[in-house]
Formats: C-alpha cells, structure tokens, sequence
C-alpha cells in the first residue's frame, strides 16, 4: 500500500481542480461541498490504508519512488515520499480531521452563498498541499509544501477579505511565519552545503551526519526549528496565532490547531536524527517549548473572546510537544530511550482530536449566536445540549481529567521532561513550569465553559442547536477526544508505535505491557501532583464563574489588576512589535524607500532615462533607411575586425 | 537500393519539399483555405513526433547516413525539434491571420521550404550545405515577409529584408571561401583538425582566418540579429505577418545559432582565443542594447523584435563559454525560447485578427476583453523576463550558470562577467515586459469582449503548455540538451 501514497493527496487536489474550474451551473451541492467531502474522503480511506501498513510493521524510508525533478551538472534533486510511523501519525490527524471539518463546513458555511466556492476550493488545496508536507522525502520539497500551506492559510484567515482586521491578520500571519521560513530555508542550505543533498536518507544516514562539523550542525539545526517557531507558534513569534482567529472557524479548527500550526513540531519531529547531534539546539529547543506553554496559558486566562482563548490554548499546548521534543531528545542522547519523543507525538495527535473539538464546538455557539464575546454568552447549555456536552468532553480532555485524552500525553510530556532533569537541572524547571501551565489549562477552559454554558444569558440572542452536519463530526470528534489516549495501550503500545522512527535509528528500546505502562503511571507520585493541580484549576473555575457570590472586582485591584492589564494586554508582546513596527521598521522603511527612490530608481530612470536617449539616438540610426544599415553592417565589419586584429587579448598584434 | 539507403537521412526533408510542391495544386482545387494549413502539418507533425520519440522517448535510433555531407545527431535533433515546433505553432495560427489575402498555397508552401532550410542547416556538416540551407530559409523568408501585398509596410520589410539579407549572404560564402582557401576542405570537423595542424605555423594565414571569422559574425550575426548587424529585425518584424514574424523571430534566428554553433565550436575552435572577447563583447552588447531600445518602443511587434535581439545576446554567451554545459543551456534556450516567443507573437496576431491594434496602448485592459489572451502574454512575457517557474528561468538558469562554472573551471575568469551581464539584462527587460502586464491588467481600456481565434488560440495553448511544462519538469529536456551538446562537440575530440 505504501508505494501508493502519493496519491493521497492527489483527491484533495483533483477536488480542488473540479471546484475551482467547473462552470457554475454544474458546480451543484453547495457549490462544491460535494466534492470537497469526496475528495477528503478519498483521503481519508487512502491515509487508512496506508496508516495499516504503517502498523503492520513496513515503513518507506529512502527506498520509495523517485523521480528526478532537476539534475544539473552535479546538483541532483529528487521528488519522492518517506512514509514512517511519524508520517503515518499525521497522517492519521490530518485526514480525520480534516474530513471531520469540511462535512461540518456544510453546515458551517451555508450562510456564505458564492464564498463558498473559493472556501471549498482553498480548503482542498490546503488539504492537499498538507498531505504533500507531511510525506515529502526531502526538504526541499518539505520546504515548497511548507511555503503552500503557509499561503492557503493566508488566503483563508483572510477569507473575509473585505474586513480589514481579516485582512491585516491575514499579512500578519503570512509575514511572521515568512520570518521563521527564511531561518528554515538557511538552515536547509547550511545542511546542504556540507552533505551535498536534501533528501532525509541521504542527510540521517551516517555519513550525511558526519559531513556537518559540530558548530554548524548547532546553527542549521536551531535555523530549522526557526521555521518550526514561525509556524508552530512559539515564543517569541507566536502572536500571529490569536490574530489569525479572524478566519472562519472552521479554518481555526483545522489549520490553526490541528494541521498546519502542527507542521512545526513535526519538521522538528523530523529532523531528530540531526537535533540529537545537537544537544544545545535541544536545550534551546524545550527552553523555547516551556516558555510558550507558559505564557500563553498565562494570556488564555483573562482572554474574553472564545476564539482567542482556544488560540492561546493551542499555542501553549504547541508548546508542550515542543518541549517534550526537546526533552526527548536529552533522553535519547544520554538516556537512550526514545520517551520524550513518543509522548510528543502523542500529544500531537490528541491535540488535534480535542481541539479541534473545541475549536468546532466554538464554531457551533459562534453559528448560533452570533458573536466571539462570552461576556455576552452564558446560560447556553440549555439550549444547545449536544454543543455544549461536546464541548465539556474537549474541556476535561484537555484539562487532564483521566481517562480522557489529554491526561495520558500530558503525563507523559511532563514525565519525560522530569527525567530529563537528571541530565540537565534546567529541565526541572520547565518541568514547574509545565506543571503550572496544567494548573492554568484546567482553570482557563472552565472559566471558558462555565462562561459560555452556565449561568444565564447576559445579552439578547435566540441560540438554537446547530443542524446534524455540524453536530455529528462534533459526536465524533467528541468520542476521538475521550478514547485516543488509548492508544497507549494498543499492541505494543503508541508510545513505541511513534517511537519507532527514531528507535530504529539509534535502537534501543523495551518493550511494556499496557499493565506496566498503567502501574507506571500510578505509581508515580509526579502523576498525582498534575492530577491535584487540575482539579484545583477546575474547582477555582467553577467557584470563580460558577457559584455565585464571588466578588470578581479583587482581579482589578493592586497587583492582581497590574497583572489583569498586562495579560489582558498579552504581556505587551503584540504591543512590543507593533511599535517596533511601527518605530524601527518605519524608521528602516523610511531609509530603504529613499533608497529605493533616489537610488533604485534613480538607477532604473536613469536606464530608462538613457534607454529613452540611447532608444532615441539609436533610432536615428535606424531610419528605415536601407543603405544606411548597410554601411552600419560594414562600419561594425570594420570596428569588429580592428578589435580582433588588435585590441582583444588574442590578438597579436 | 544505394541511392535510397542514402536519401534514408533527408527522407524528412524530402517529405516536407514535397508538401511544399503540392500546396498550390491543393489552393486551387480547395475551396475552403483551411485545409490547406491542415495539410502543411502533415509532414510537420510527422517530423516532429518522429523527433520526439527519437530525441526524448529514445524509442528508435536514426539509421546512419551514407552521405558525408550531413549527419543525424541529437544536436540536429533538438534543432530540428525547435524549427518544427515553430513551425506547427506558426501554421496552425495562420489561417485566422491570412483569411483576407489570396495565394495561400504559396504561403504554405514557402512556410514548408523555410522549415526544410532550417533543417538543412541542423543537419549540415559541409559548410556548402550548410550555406543551401540557409539560403532556401532565407528566400522562403524573404518572399513571406512580404506576403501582404496590399500593405506598404509589408512589401518595405520584405525589400529591406532582402537587401540586406543579400549583403549578408555575400559575407558568409565570402567568409566560406577564405576558410576554405585556408584549411583545403569544407567539411567542418575536418576544417577543425586542419586548422589545428597548422595553427602554430603560417602568421599570414591565421590573420586570413581572423578576417574569414569577422566576416562569418556579419553574415550569421544578421541571421541572429546580433548588433550591430540587427537594424533590419525592427523593421522586418513589424511589417511582416505576424505569424511570419513569430517564425523569423523564434526560428529563423535559431538557425543562425546552429550554424555558429557548428561552426565556431567545431570549425575553427582552435582559434578560440581570437575571437572569444569579441563574440563576448557582441553579446553584451546586443543583449543590452536590445533592451534598452525595447523599452522605448510603442509598438508591440517592435518591442518584441528587440527582446528577440537581447535573447540573441544571451545566446551568444555559449560561444565564448563553450563548455558541453554552455552548450547545453544554449539548446535549451534555443527550446524554449522557440515556445515563449511564438507565443508572445501568436497573441499578438490572434489580437490583430480580432482588429485589436499593434500599438502598446491598444492593450490596455485586454484582462477584461479576453481573460486567456492576457494570462497567455503575461505568461510569456514574465517566461521571456526569466520568472521562475516558467521555462526562460529554467533555461537561463542553466545558461548563465554554465558561464559562472566556466568561469571557474577551465576560465579564463571574465567570462563571469557574461552570467552578471545576464543577470542585470533580464532585471532590465522585466521593466518592458511589466508595463505590457500593467497595461493590460491595470489601466482601463474598451470594454467589448475580444473571441479568441479557434486555430490561433490552439496554437497558443500549445506554446503556453510547453513555456509551464518545460519550466516545472525540465530534467528529461536538460539532460537531451546535454547529450545533444556532447555529440556536437565529440566532433572536436
């Protein structure tokens, strides 16, 4: 099956091509759904197959179908696809969810009447272009695909083109990222310049590893995961995320917390044959993850648009596979068991089951009454049962609640990240820091629930249940949510299952039975410590915004309220840039339009001036005049012939 | 048996002249002209799908020929390939264009003789036939360009043409005739090794063959429209038929870079070191120049006349490089450029069929009047400018980095300053090719819809198709252009 998956994403792209070429009147079914489903369907049932065979044992890694794209002098570049249990993880999320989210488009989206079409058509492609990312054997072509959903995302945040917050969010997005791109891009020709190749077998082998001198793997590997801080989110470039929520949800939903934003952690992922030569790079790496986690959770606390809160969310969730990853890649080194890397993965994919959950049940109340404030919600449980029940499964999921989803990764990120401790002390404090953002995750999404669904409603709507288009991906999404972290212990169990990739590199590891990973679990006293701070998360919640009585003016006041402004304001980030925008860059904008100006076009007038001139004065010459051409042949005979005779180097005269 | 097995090689040829020969007994039975172009592909097509699965599909090998004055190779192939293809684009377009006139069968018939001239001269290996060659192509131009008979403009371009194509003849047999009296033969790899043999010796005879190249740059440099022997080209190019202009711009000039391929490269490479900084110099010069007048001109047919002579400058780089690689992105060029600017023409001629003007202006707002026409030029025009990914990227790509290996390689190390003279002319002639995309895409202009000619647009399609394709997937066509490049040069060694 595997040498089929290529064709993956060619269904998502020949459903792209019949949405955006077909002639309207034949364009039937909501101008386009239907193919858009089909097309993700197809996907879907390909990804399935392939993904089996991902577990049955069989990988392709180096030895799959090539073809050559560009061969010049000694340059060779190749096309082809890499399936192994990383690929075949994303896969999994990106054709869930990704056919979960365009069925609930059909209802989502009804409203849109002829945005549709391009919404189905944008959609498609970044379905495709997602799919061709995540089975890229190279970077190269990694990059290409990297740089396309990168533009899908910027056409579909600003899908609502003609508000201008979409559109300016939309360049936002599309600039930050483009910064983390550049960094990737040097760190593709830095790792280039030494190996001499692109593709991964060639650069993980160990020969590609040994041709990179040590500081320069330091610097291509940190410029790598540049790119994946653009595009994941991370800190400090993570502010486009929340503004990117200007996109119609169910764009948020997929792009902007289940797929793309992922891409990030799984180029990082990906590249861990190289990072594990780097353990600078890695420390760097999980410093950057626990910071992120922290953080935004810190942000999501106070946010009071729906959306933002769940973008904050994502981008601190974000930055727990990212820490993970970096921890994971300490206890590959020193430890030698591939744990941290695992339970990233596993997060990753639990993740994008459970927020997407949220994101869509957002989607649902959004639909339903009309705007992002949950100042303006409250008391919709009532009247939207299936959304609202839904959307508590995403919550405690994510929350940490056992024996849903969020709870098996989550331990095993922060378990991973305290025994990387005992190689660097550094650790133990992103492990505090991770245990606090659990604390926060817990709190923050209550507050979040609580404020939507409970209570009564503080503002003039007419809420109804959303049609079974958009309820029933949420039913499913909903069971995902609770049963993924299963997964740890089906067969061998996910976290080997995912672990593979890189166990078969470096070898070395055991295999658990599903009773020893659980009395592992139990048995350790750390379990318990994440497990009482999100309970104490969810009971403050639930005092705070749920019981009444509670004086919610002491946020205002003194240190509190100094805090309250500063997140409310997220810690003066997005501030910080917008003046350095607005300050330096205008500053250097300034400069460079000068030059641009007086200099570039000065340069250019002066070509055109002088074409112009030259056009002018070589027109003379040319007349129309026929024997006047004639001489000019002779005269440059002649001026030809006393330059070769003697003024050029081989003449000998 | 002997004379077939030796006519086996020009069986193409000889298929083309005698279509040539027919089309007027088929104009005077036929009522409806169309027809007649339909019959010119024929042996076009024939030709040309029996180059591609030859060149590119390797499904047979051409038998080996008994004449001594030609031989069939991939470098006369991928010629061959480049003249065809015009030559389908221009036929296929030219019905629309010439409804008006009489006497297609002679128009057909002339298209067809020019083809088989321009293959002639990919396949020659005598300077005598090579010389034939470009004769038959030369006169076959020369009558098209004046085709029009009732336009003054036309019947000037063909007078001028003619003249000064005469001129230009005289240079190259007179520059024949003095190799020949230097080196005893005419067959150009044997010129090549007498030359050798006698290039330490006989100051007196090196400067005969100094003077002998000067005047071969004349003569094929007016073919190619190198300055400053290019005068004719604006002219030519305006007043001719479009479809005409496309043919002289995309393939007419081709054939002036097979036979300074095969004659500098081979016949008098030893000399290299003689005329290396002057074909250099011609080829900034000519690049630049033709630029520079481009972008002052108001006429599209002009402007694209002169885009043509700074493409002739790029080209020109190959000699004074002269690496199998340099070759190489020659020929690729030669391929591409055979598409994007047939195109470009044939837009302009499905345009003027519709009674859309010549002029720059007359462009403006064309995005509304015809959404394809104006993708198509952008296409070709941004393809022209060197875009990626569009096939004049990919070619000048590998062009002008043949110039910057060369440059470190076997040297000398000027010829880096080819590839930096390149790279700035294409950032200067995306000045002129960006201002017909903003006329047409920016500025409001009439508003009625503009129908695409049915013939003339399928030829477009055809030469849009190929500017993307060979920009994406180019592998196959680069490593024909390199084996192509190694079976001319093999000559030498």
């Amino acid at each position: 099956m595997l040498e089929y998956a290529w064709m993956i994403p060619v269904f998502p792209f020949v459903a792209f091509l019949l949405i955006s070429l077909l002639p309207k009147r034949t364009l039937s079914w909501e101008d386009g759904a239907g193919y858009a489903i089909g097309g993700a369907a197809g996907a879907l049932v390909l990804s399935v197959l392939v993904i089996g065979d991902v577990l049955a044992g069989n990988t392709m890694v180096g030895d799959g179908p090539k073809f050559n794209w560009l061969v010049i002098a000694n340059i060779e570049v190749t096309f082809g696809i890499w399936v192994d249990q990383l690929t075949a993880v994303m896969l999994l999320v990106v054709a869930v969810v990704g056919t979960l989210v365009v069925i609930y488009s059909g209802g989502y989206m009804h409203e849109e009447g002829a945005g549709r079409r391009r919404y189905y058509a944008e959609i498609m492609l970044f379905i495709s272009v997602m799919y061709g990312l995540v089975i890229s054997d190279n970077y190269l072509q990694m990059f290409i695909f990297w740089e396309l959903v990168g533009l899908c995302s910027y056409l579909l945040i600003g899908f609502w083109y003609e508000k201008p917050s979409a559109a300016s969010a939309a360049k936002r997005a599309f600039i930050v990222t483009r910064v983390g791109d550049i960094m990737f891009m040097a760190g593709i020709i830095i790792l280039f310049k030494y190996v001499g190749a692109l593709d991964f077998a060639h650069l993980f082998g160990e020969e590609g590893v040994a041709a990179v001198p040590n500081d320069m793997m330091i610097l291509a590997t940190a410029l790598i995961f540049g790119g994946a801080i653009g595009k994941s989110a991370q800190f400090p470039l993570h502010e486009w995320l929340p503004d990117a929520m200007e996109g119609p949800t169910t764009v948020s939903a997929l792009i902007h917390a289940a797929t793309m934003v992922k891409a990030g952690v799984y180029l990082t992922a990906r590249s861990y044959p190289l990072l594990v030569q780097a353990p600078e790079t890695l420390l760097f790496v999980a410093a950057i993850g626990g910071v992120t986690a922290l953080i935004a959770a810190t942000v999501a606390l106070v946010a009071t648009d729906i959306k933002r809160v769940l973008a904050y969310s994502t981008i601190s969730q974000l930055g727990y596979m990212t820490l993970a990853l970096g921890a994971g890649g300490y206890l590959v080194v020193y430890a030698d068991t591939a744990g941290g890397y695992s339970a990233a993965l596993f997060h990753l994919m639990n993740h994008a089951f459970f927020k997407a959950l949220l994101f869509l049940c957002a989607g649902s109340v959004i639909h339903a009454v009309g705007t992002n404030d949950m100042r303006l919600m409250g008391g919709l449980g009532k009247k939207m049962r299936i959304t609202s029940l839904t959307m508590l499964v995403g919550a405690i999921a994510i929350a940490g609640v056992p024996p849903f989803s969020g709870f098996w990764s989550k331990d095993e990120v922060l378990a991973a990240v305290y025994s990387a401790g005992e190689f660097d002390s550094l650790f133990f404090l992103l492990w505090a820091m991770g245990i606090a953002t659990a604390f926060m995750t817990a709190f923050y999404m209550f507050r979040m629930w609580f404020m939507t669904f409970a209570g009564e409603p503080r503002s003039d709507y007419h809420a109804h249940e959303s049609p079974k288009l958009m309820t029933v991906p949420l039913m499913i999404l909903a069971v995902l949510a609770m049963s993924s972290g299963f997964a740890l212990f089906v067969g061998d169990g996910f976290g080997y299952f995912a672990g593979e990739s890189v166990a078969e590199l470096f070898g070395g590891h055991h295999h658990e039975s599903a009773a020893d990973i659980l009395a592992h679990i139990f048995g350790d006293p750390l379990t318990y410590v994440s497990l009482i701070l999100a309970t104490m998360g969810i009971l403050l919640a639930y005092k705070i915004y749920y019981l009444p009585g509670f004086d919610r003016s002491v946020f205002a006041r003194g240190v509190a309220g100094k805090l309250q402004r500063a997140l409310e304001n997220r810690w003066y980030i997005s501030q910080f840039y917008d003046d350095f925008a607005v300050k330096v860059v205008y500053a250097l904008s300034l400069v460079a339009d000068a030059f641009d100006r007086y200099v570039i076009d000065g340069m250019v007038n002066g070509f055109a001036f002088l074409g112009a001139r030259s056009g002018g004065l070589l027109r003379r010459a040319q007349s129309g005049n026929v024997q006047r051409y004639a001489v000019i042949i002779v005269v440059g005979l002649c001026l030809l012939l006393i330059f070769m005779l003697y003024v050029a180097p081989g003449g000998r005269w | 048996m002997e004379v077939w097995d030796m006519l086996d090689a020009f069986l193409p040829q000889l298929l083309l002249v005698l279509f040539a020969l027919l089309m007027p007994a088929l104009d005077y039975w036929l009522k409806d002209k169309r027809i007649l172009a339909f019959a010119a592909l024929i042996p076009m097509l024939g030709y040309g799908l029996a180059l591609v699965t030859w060149t590119i599909g390797g499904h047979w090998e051409p038998p080996e020929t008994g004449i001594p004055l030609i031989e069939v190779n991939l470098f006369s192939g991928t010629f061959a390939l480049a003249f065809v293809a015009v030559g389908i684009i221009v036929v296929l377009s030219s019905p629309d264009y010439i409804r008006g006139e009489r006497n297609h069968g002679e128009y057909y018939s002339l298209i067809l003789l020019a083809v088989t001239g321009m293959t002639v001269v990919a396949l020659a290996t005598d300077l005598v036939v090579l010389f034939i060659g470009l004769e038959i192509a030369g006169i076959a131009s020369f009558a098209l360009s004046g085709f029009s008979k009732k336009e003054r403009r036309s019947a000037e371009a063909a007078t001028k043409y003619f003249i000064v194509g005469g001129f230009s003849s005289a240079l190259t047999l007179f520059a024949i005739s003095l190799f020949y009296g230097v080196s005893g033969t005419t067959d150009i790899a044997a010129m090549g090794s007498q030359m050798e043999a006698m290039f330490s010796s006989l100051e007196g005879t090196r400067s005969v063959a100094t003077l002998a190249t000067v005047m071969l740059i004349a003569g094929l440099g007016f073919k190619i429209a190198a300055v400053p022997f290019h005068m004719w080209a604006p002219d030519v190019y305006e007043g001719a038929p479009t479809p005409i202009s496309g043919l002289l711009a995309a393939a007419s000039k081709k054939m002036g870079v097979a036979a300074m391929f095969k004659i500098f490269l081979v016949g008098i490479i030893v000399t290299k070191s003689d005329w290396d900084v002057a074909i250099a110099v011609i080829a900034i010069v000519t690049m630049t120049v033709g630029n520079l007048i481009a972008i002052s001109q108001a006429n599209i047919k002009r402007m694209l006349a002169y885009s043509s002579i700074a493409q002739a400058g790029y080209i020109l780089i190959v000699l004074p490089v002269g690496t199998e690689y340099a070759v190489a992105g020659g020929l690729f060029h030669v391929l591409t450029h055979a598409f994007m600017k047939s195109g470009a023409f044939m837009v302009v001629a499905a345009l003027a069929v519709r009674g859309v003007g010549e002029r720059l202006d007359d462009y403006k707002g064309l995005s509304r009047r015809s959404p394809f026409l104006a993708v198509a030029m952008t296409l070709f025009l941004l393809s022209l400018a060197g875009i990626p990914p569009l096939a004049g990227f990919a070619s000048k790509f590998v062009l002008f980095s043949s110039a910057v290996y060369a440059s470190i390689d076997p040297g000398p190390s000027w010829l880096l300053w080819l590839a930096v003279a390149g790279v700035l002319n294409s950032a200067l002639s995306l000045y002129y090719y960006a201002r017909v995309i903003k006329k047409m895409y920016m500025e409001k202009g009439p508003e009625e819809r503009v129908t695409v000619p049915k013939m003339t647009g399928a030829a477009i399609l055809i030469a849009l198709i190929m500017t993307i394709v060979l920009g994406i997937y180019f592998d196959a066509v680069v490593e024909l252009c390199q084996e192509a490049a190694g079976s001319l040069l093999q000559a030498v060694s």
